[in-house]
């Protein structure tokens, strides 16, 4: 066990920004993934967790705080020096005597940055330039909040294939704040979803994907052909543009992907979609308010 | 012990890469001193008074070095560094905020004895210098080395309270000049200022520098109650001050 929340609320004023009543466990390399929409709390935890804001309850961790990593959403530097001397001193070291270092600057593509101040950096440089800090540290538990956030379609994809390669074969826990789904497919296995300040659910993403979807679920355009065509299978909630159907089964899902086949319609199947999961996480815990 | 070597490393440059620095703390005591020794020995034809003169303004204006260095420079980057986070993101590198200070300040004091070796060299090539008694180079270096830490002081408590770079840089902007109208270094001497502003400029060290420093250069006997009295009043204030925006900065932590 890594660490464990208990009990946590933190307020900021008046107004109460993050509620936890149940445990939350996170063990020796479980890579999270922290899902929500804007204001649900997902920073406000992070940031409890890191001891940056003050909170009621237990946050209860063998691990120092220099044994936690952490690249924030906003990360910045002096600009009166290139950013190689600011990596220099924070890392306590030098780049031509450390040659994991110099692997990571290599991996992650740095070196014609070396030489620029930060605030001459672009978006996905500066955020490579944290993620190298962060990634020096070496840290058990590491978290990584929107990092990807304001960076353009290529830089984001090419910087999450970099940082899932990295953590592949490691086994540091990482605790993963993002907006965007793919992103989490790739680099976590667990999921915390919060809403409002609360959390929605945590657990396994498979285990959480049984629970609010089933097996699997195939996905296809909406339009009146394909809502007719399929009026006769279990519909899960799912975003406006999309039908997203529950296959409970394997029998239903051959029957269901048949019909899709005879008829030439494209559909996706997946046992893991993180967007339809979260959706119906939430539905459900929405609906389960309203009946209480 | 190597870190600690890197981490001051690291806050010199920060010091340096501060242009504000460069050009008030170490251009500006240069022109200033050689522009106003020009003027005030145009009409000297005495060697001995042209010294008198060039030292008595040559040791006023070094004054100006603590004084941009420590309280402009330092107080520009804290702010800058508060308004962007960066103390708190440093700490989530295990540096805190108590070693940044350490190695600020032992930057800060590293620095300035630089530019005070560099504006000596500057003084003796190209001005004329009286020699110092041992006991006046010592109690000049004591003078410059309290205003230092003053100036620190100060420049710390105000970026930290106000966190904004630009208010901060607009109040230390007041004071640099002020200080500088006040202890008779923009022209105006404290003989000829009004009766009302000489109590004003009786309160600050710097207008017993700039005023009696060659009596105490040169050894002469000098009485230094006004002057002590004067460094205890701005060094309580900025302890004070000191002590209060680590207490704000502390409850701000905690709320």
């Amino acid at each position: 066990m890594l660490l464990t929340i208990q009990n946590l609320k933190v307020c900021y004023g008046s107004e109460t920004a993050l509620t936890i009543d149940r445990p939350i466990v996170i063990e020796k390399g479980d890579r999270i993934g922290v899902i929500g929409s804007n204001g649900a709390g997902k920073t406000t935890l992070v940031r409890s967790i890191l001891g940056l804001v003050n909170y009621k309850g237990t946050i209860r961790t063998d691990l120092s705080p220099e044994q936690m990593a952490a690249h924030m959403q906003f990360n910045e530097y002096t600009d009166s020096m290139p950013v190689k001397y600011i990596m220099e001193a924070i890392l306590a070291t030098r780049i031509s005597q450390n040659p994991k270092l110099k692997e990571l600057i290599s991996y992650l593509e740095f070196e014609p940055c070396l030489k620029k101040k930060y605030s001459r950096l672009s978006g996905g440089q500066k955020q490579r330039f944290t993620i190298i800090l962060v990634m020096m540290q070496d840290a058990p538990l590491t978290f990584y909040d929107e990092v990807t956030s304001g960076l353009d379609f290529e830089t984001r994809q090419k910087l999450v294939e970099k940082l899932a390669g990295w953590y592949r074969d490691k086994s540091a826990g990482l605790c993963i704040v993002s907006h965007y789904y793919d992103e989490l497919e790739q680099l976590a296995d667990k999921l915390l979803i919060l809403d409002k300040g609360k959390v929605v659910d945590y657990g396994r993403t498979k285990e959480l994907f049984h629970k609010y979807c089933g097996r699997a679920v195939i996905i296809l355009d909406r339009c009146a052909e394909h809502e007719e065509l399929t009026a006769g299978y279990r519909r899960l909630a799912s975003p406006a543009h999309l039908i997203a159907l529950s296959c409970d089964n394997e029998d239903v899902e051959k029957e269901l992907a048949g019909l899709l086949l005879s008829r030439n319609i494209n559909y996706k199947r997946s046992n893991q979609d993180i967007e339809i999961l979260y959706i119906n996480a939430k539905k459900r815990e929405s609906e389960e308010n309203n009946e209480k | 012990m190597k870190n600690k070597r890197n981490m001051i490393l690291f806050e010199l440059r920060n010091i340096t890469g501060n242009p504000y620095v460069h050009l008030f703390g170490i251009a500006m005591p240069i022109l200033m001193s050689y522009i106003v020794i020009r003027a005030a020995c145009a009409e000297a034809a005495d060697p001995e008074t042209i010294a008198v003169i060039s030292t008595s303004v040559f040791l006023g204006m070094g004054t100006i070095i603590p004084l941009a260095i420590a309280l402009m420079g330092y107080a520009a980057t804290r702010a800058q560094e508060m308004e962007k986070g960066i103390p708190e993101r440093l700490e989530l590198f295990g540096i805190s905020s108590r070693t940044t200070l350490h190695n600020r300040i032992a930057a800060e004091l590293i620095f300035i004895l630089a530019v005070f070796i560099l504006y000596f060299i500057y003084g003796c090539l190209f001005l004329t210098i009286k020699a110092p008694a041992l006991s006046g180079i010592t109690i000049y270096t004591a003078c410059m080395l309290a205003l230092t830490v003053i100036f620190l002081c100060i420049a710390h408590g105000i970026a930290t309270f106000l966190k904004k770079f630009g208010p901060t840089y607009c109040l230390v902007m007041i004071f640099y000049f002020a200080i500088m109208l006040f202890s008779g270094m923009m022209g105006l001497s404290y003989d000829s200022m009004p009766t009302g502003v000489q109590t004003i400029a009786k309160l600050l060290p710097t207008t017993y520098i700039t005023n009696d420093i060659y009596t105490i250069w040169t050894g002469e006997r000098y009485r230094y109650a006004g002057m002590l009295q004067s460094f205890l009043l701005w060094a309580a204030a900025a302890g004070i001050l000191f002590v209060a925006s680590g207490s704000r900065r502390h409850m701000a932590e905690n709320r």
